[in-house]
């Protein structure tokens, strides 16, 4: 059993042997495929063919609600199933049909994101796959997309993650609401406005809300029986007891407001889950858990019904339920997003809409489950400020040192500020919350997608700037610089490059905002959600689902895959070539189209390297980033979103660099880049320096991220560092490490999470030193870079931290 | 002494956390007076610049050896032969190099630009209580220069660390710790014969430095490392241990450091000879016994890996 961080149970109302067995069943796990929805949406469409389509998919999302398998797990509190049985993805025809069909024979041969999928299953899909075809979310876009997207997807520039074959998913719904009210209540007044109305689309977006309410209602019932039944069974007393409870509570569970802390936890669980059964979009949040949970927690207590430790288990339990859902992906998405994420975002902590400091008892709970969780979901992350208390932040550095990479950090100041630039009033930019990985919205008032539409591999775009808009690996030129149809280009100035720059910029991103579009007035119909819809404002006052403009404020946002990348190549091409004149533009277009090979080629190569590098704390190239930033800012107050005008009271586009691990393939699709990046190697993640290039340490990788224009990446600016756990051992690096997060929220950084490596990756590191540049140890008296240690250093600290891994 | 505006340093090391209170930037400065066999910074040793050979890096491309004068690098089985008496133009060869084989170590920095890269980082010194510490190599060599930085840096509120053996005199020694807040103080060993075999400077100046200071209202914190087979004496870290007592309620804390050898390596790539050649193991109960000595006399007294 795990350890806590620092709780001390004072009552014997946590089963810690249950949960450790729930948590070992969810680190073992095994993906599978399930048909179950699939065959069940079909079966509703076939039977409601010619009726309006967000109709049909309420009707379908009733219909599987109503007769798919349903499970309670052995140890859990907490219910609520997507699938057959754990770990199962579902499968969503309506979005894309043909890459499952073409993937059957494959789903468990995958050398990651393995699926294990049955021959009964591969023959549901297959007898369900011609009524789809040609009538799906991807078929729609396929039509519509011109071919200059289609070849700048070859080029390898425009990526369309999900959004051309799957739902959108990136929501927060008003928890507080659902909490208040309970489902009857919304199905009451949706049929109020349904007999007010005479709008043709708010009548159909009542009628669905109400479907898919009751719908949901039935599914609550379910549970109920199924929990007596299995009561009757149980030979275990207290097992026996909380089935009991658990049937008793599924028979008024939502048609009226949450009577207690319990139910308030099973709420938010099933919200999710059911989220996820009409979507397959991912990024579905918890949003400020601690705070819309608080007054239930603490009425529970004053009442005497709920202990700290019984709480705790709840939240634990909820959180392990996390790891039963899934999502499946075609292949080559996959590899843009590894580690089957669902990415559900929950968070604590942060200032509340009168801009105090929101931190209570369940911000430390939370922590303290999270720690119990040990698992990827939820995607745990903290909002933090001046007023923070610190033993909550050091409970998180506690959370952080064990290895987990969680919580995330937001600096309130920056976040905020960047949500009031968008003309976000002030008290609910307070009440952001993150939306799937470190793009932030309002909860419960933000629509779809605040990021993640296309994706743009600025590497790319920097590889045709010096190749006169022409692909090297394709052949394909969609614009040129020089008016001239071929690569070559001879830039006489750093202006003349820049402008290239700018000019390529603005072509793709023009572009992209065009595949947005596409994809958006495909998901309008497509992904339409009117559960998910009913729970954000103004869907409900509007009647209009939020794809199609119902939703309180619409920002979204593509990402932007290597902006350090570019200002390093950029940096590197004003000293040498420019400024010194050390190197010829000949001599370094040469060298890098022989990937830095050869004698001449290779000292052209350790000039560039050595060229200033984003991350150190050094002006020349963070400011060039900084120009990286603003030229893509520039261009965001002309693009429109489909919904502008249409219902929102906000529709603009801001800046995302939440990357995913797109910057791995994206990078396979670039050749070597005048930074000194060789061909195929990954882009910069997110804003952090480029592998292996920040070489003085965390505090100058925070002063060079602390120039960039962070509160203007509205929809989350990533930044991933690497700690050793030495560096955090022992009750004073601990307080040194809280002391560096403090020093964050003074320079404006916007988000932050650690990684802390075992010694497994310290011997991978010295293998392989090229990929761990950013990873700081602690020396024998001061911390340091770990591959500009030299051997001895390197083993003796090896040494050390295997004996810390192994106590 | 030292031109009062140029510093000769190797590097700044931002993020230190064991340099004193807080996070801290340390900054190690160039050469020193004292010769200890075990120095793991021999880099420092000299103020002039220097340049490292990382044999590993070396994949024989020949571009220095055809470059360097009068023969005098070749290669070696492994990486390349380099006679520095020889070699008039190593810089140029380190220059010319593809593999960043060569190092430079050191350079000269204005106290306006040491004090500017400095506060680079102040935030993160005014939320620890952190600051600077002067190491090295010894700075107090180079006295005027840093009272200069240290004058600066204490306009602008930050704390400030000596990290020191104390081998000057002391009048000289006084002027610098009147300008700062700390001082960590190496005592390497009590009798003066043990101190000169082990550090190549008989240590009286070293005693008497620390009594004046140990009455000059300073934080104190005396290092005292312990090297199997050199400074290890069981008597004379008595000796050590009861003057460090004596020195009075300055001294904060005293931290007993264990040998290591992570500065081994810099010997063949700086092309000098390690004194010691032999392979020295901790003896840990030897260090916990000097541990529960010192505390047993009433010190604050920790181990420092």
């Amino acid at each position: 059993m795990k350890p806590f961080l620092d709780f001390v149970p004072q009552m014997n109302d946590i089963d810690l042997k249950r949960i450790a067995r729930m948590q070992k069943k969810m680190e073992k796990r095994q993906a599978s495929i399930c048909s179950e929805r699939a065959l069940l949406i079909t079966e509703s469409f076939q039977s409601t063919e010619g009726e309006d389509y967000v109709l049909r998919k309420a009707k379908a999302f009733a219909h599987i609600l109503k007769h798919m398998s349903i499970y309670i797990e052995n140890d859990s509190l907490i219910f609520g199933n997507q699938a057959n049985c754990n770990f199962a993805a579902p499968i969503f025809p309506e979005y894309s049909i043909n890459w499952i069909i073409d993937e059957l024979d494959e789903f468990h041969q995958r050398s990651g994101d393995v699926f294990q999928i049955s021959e009964k299953v591969k023959k549901d899909l297959s007898g369900i796959a011609s009524y789809w075809r040609n009538n799906t979310h991807q078929d729609e876009v396929f039509r519509n997309t011109p071919e200059t997207i289609v070849l700048s997807e070859k080029q390898g520039v425009l990526h369309r993650g999900g959004i051309s074959m799957s739902g959108d998913g990136h929501i927060v719904p008003k928890h507080e609401l659902i909490l208040e009210k309970g489902f009857r209540a919304i199905i009451r007044d949706a049929q109020q406005k349904l007999n007010e109305t005479i709008d043709h689309e708010a009548q159909i977006f009542y009628q669905s809300v109400i479907i898919t309410l009751e719908g949901a209602l039935v599914y609550i019932k379910r549970f109920s029986q199924l929990a007596y039944q299995m009561a009757e069974g149980e030979k275990d007393e207290k097992r026996k007891a909380e089935l009991w409870k658990i049937g008793k509570m599924c028979e008024t569970l939502m048609e009226r407001p949450v009577q207690n802390f319990y139910e308030g936890c099973e709420v938010c669980y099933l919200v999710h889950v059911l989220q996820m059964l009409e979507s397959n979009g991912h990024s579905f949040c918890y949003g400020r858990f601690d705070q819309y949970m608080i007054d239930l927690y603490h009425s529970d207590i004053q009442n005497g019904i709920l202990t700290k430790e019984k709480a705790l288990e709840i939240i634990t339990h909820m959180f392990l339920m996390n790891s039963s859902h899934n999502k499946v992906r075609p292949y080559g998405h996959t590899k843009f997003s590894q580690g089957y994420p669902l990415y559900s975002n929950l968070m604590i902590g942060g200032r509340k809409p009168d801009g105090a400091d929101g931190s209570n008892e369940l911000s430390y709970l939370c922590i303290e489950a999270m720690n119990l969780t040990s698992m990827a979901e939820p995607n745990f992350s903290m909002r933090y400020n001046q007023d923070t208390p610190a033993d909550l932040l050091k409970l998180a550095a506690k959370l952080i040192r064990t290895g987990c990479g969680m919580p995330s950090m937001f600096n309130d100041e920056v976040a905020v500020r960047g949500l009031m630039d968008l003309g976000i009033p002030k008290e609910d930019a307070l009440d952001y919350c993150a939306i799937g990985c470190v793009e932030t919205g309002v909860p419960g008032k933000y629509g779809h997608r605040a990021t993640g539409m296309t994706y743009v591999n600025w590497g790319k775009v920097l590889e045709l700037v010096l190749n006169n808009g022409k692909d090297p690996n394709s052949g394909i030129q969609l614009i040129s610089l020089n008016g001239r149809n071929d690569n070559e280009i001879n830039y006489e100035s750093y202006d003349e490059v820049w402008d290239g720059w700018e000019k390529l910029l603005k072509y793709y991103s023009d572009l992209a905002v065009e595949c947005d579009a596409i994809c958006d007035r495909s998901l309008a119909k497509h992904d339409a959600s009117p559960f998910a819809s009913c729970f954000i404002d103004n869907c409900m006052e509007l009647g209009k689902t939020l794809k199609n403009g119902g939703c309180k404020y619409d920002v979204i946002s593509q990402s932007n895959i290597g902006p350090c990348v570019v200002g390093n190549s950029l940096a590197a091409i004003k000293k040498l070539i420019f400024d010194e004149q050390k190197i010829t533009w000949e001599q370094l277009l040469s060298a890098i189209n022989n990937n830095w090979q050869g004698r001449e080629a290779s000292y052209i190569h350790k000039l560039v390297k050595n060229a200033p590098k984003f991350g150190n704390d050094d002006d020349y190239v963070d400011y060039i980033v900084k120009d990286v930033f603003d030229s893509y800012l520039r261009l965001l107050p002309a693009y429109k979103t489909e919904r502008m005008g249409r219902g929102p009271e906000i529709s603009c586009y801001t800046m995302s660099t939440s990357n995913i691990t797109s910057y791995v393939p994206n990078g396979l699709d670039v050749g070597s880049t005048p930074d000194g990046r060789t061909a195929k190697s990954p882009l910069n993640e997110g804003c952090s320096p480029t592998q292996g290039t920040d070489m003085r340490g965390p505090t100058a990788v925070i002063n060079s991220v602390a120039k960039l224009p962070n509160s203007k990446v509205a929809a989350g600016q990533l930044l991933n560092m690497r700690f050793s756990s030495g560096s955090l051992a022992g009750d004073e690096n601990l307080n040194k490490f809280v002391n560096f997060l403090q020093a964050c929220i003074l320079k404006g950084i916007y988000h932050n999470q650690f990684n802390v490596v075992d010694s497994k990756t310290l011997l991978d590191a010295k293998e392989h030193p090229e990929n761990y540049t950013d990873l700081i140890v602690r020396v024998a008296g001061y911390c340091a870079q770990f591959v500009a240690l030299m051997p001895e250093a390197q083993n003796a600290i090896i040494a050390r931290t295997e004996n810390e891994w192994c106590m | 002494m030292s031109d009062e505006n140029k510093g000769y340093i190797s590097t700044i090391q931002l993020y230190s956390t064991k340099d004193g209170p807080g996070i801290r930037s340390t900054v190690f400065f160039m050469g020193c007076n004292l010769k200890c066999k075990w120095c793991s910074n021999p880099e420092l040793l000299t103020p002039d610049i220097k340049y490292m050979h990382f044999e590993h890096k070396c994949i024989h491309c020949g571009a220095c050896v055809e470059i360097a004068s009068n023969h005098s690098i070749t290669f070696a089985e492994k990486g390349c032969r380099i006679d520095r008496q020889m070699c008039s133009n190593l810089a140029e060869c380190a220059e010319i190099c593809p593999q960043n084989a060569y190092e430079k170590i050191g350079f000269e920095i204005s106290s306006e630009e040491l004090v500017h890269k400095i506060m680079r980082d102040k935030e993160f010194y005014s939320v620890s209580n952190g600051g600077v510490t002067f190491s090295g190599g010894d700075s107090i060599l180079q006295g005027d220069f840093i009272i200069d930085v240290a004058q600066r840096l204490h306009a602008q509120g930050i704390h400030i660390a000596l990290d020191t053996a104390g081998n000057i005199c002391w009048e000289k020694m006084k002027a610098i710790i009147e300008n700062v807040d700390m001082v960590l103080y190496d005592i390497k060993a009590y009798a003066g014969e043990i101190h000169k075999i082990c550090t190549a400077v008989d240590n009286t100046l070293i005693l008497s430095n620390i009594k004046h200071i140990s009455k000059m209202n300073k934080d104190i914190i005396i290092r005292m490392i312990i090297v199997p087979g050199f400074n290890d004496d069981m008597d004379d870290v008595y000796q050590r241990i009861v003057f460090i007592k004596s020195l009075g309620s300055s001294v904060k804390r005293v931290d007993i450091l264990e040998y290591h050898n992570f500065g081994s390596g810099k010997y063949a790539r700086l092309g000098i000879e390690n004194p010691i050649q032999q392979v020295i193991c901790n003896n840990y109960s030897l260090l916990e016994k000097v541990k529960k000595m010192a505390c047993e006399l009433g010190l604050n007294a920790a181990i420092l890996q």
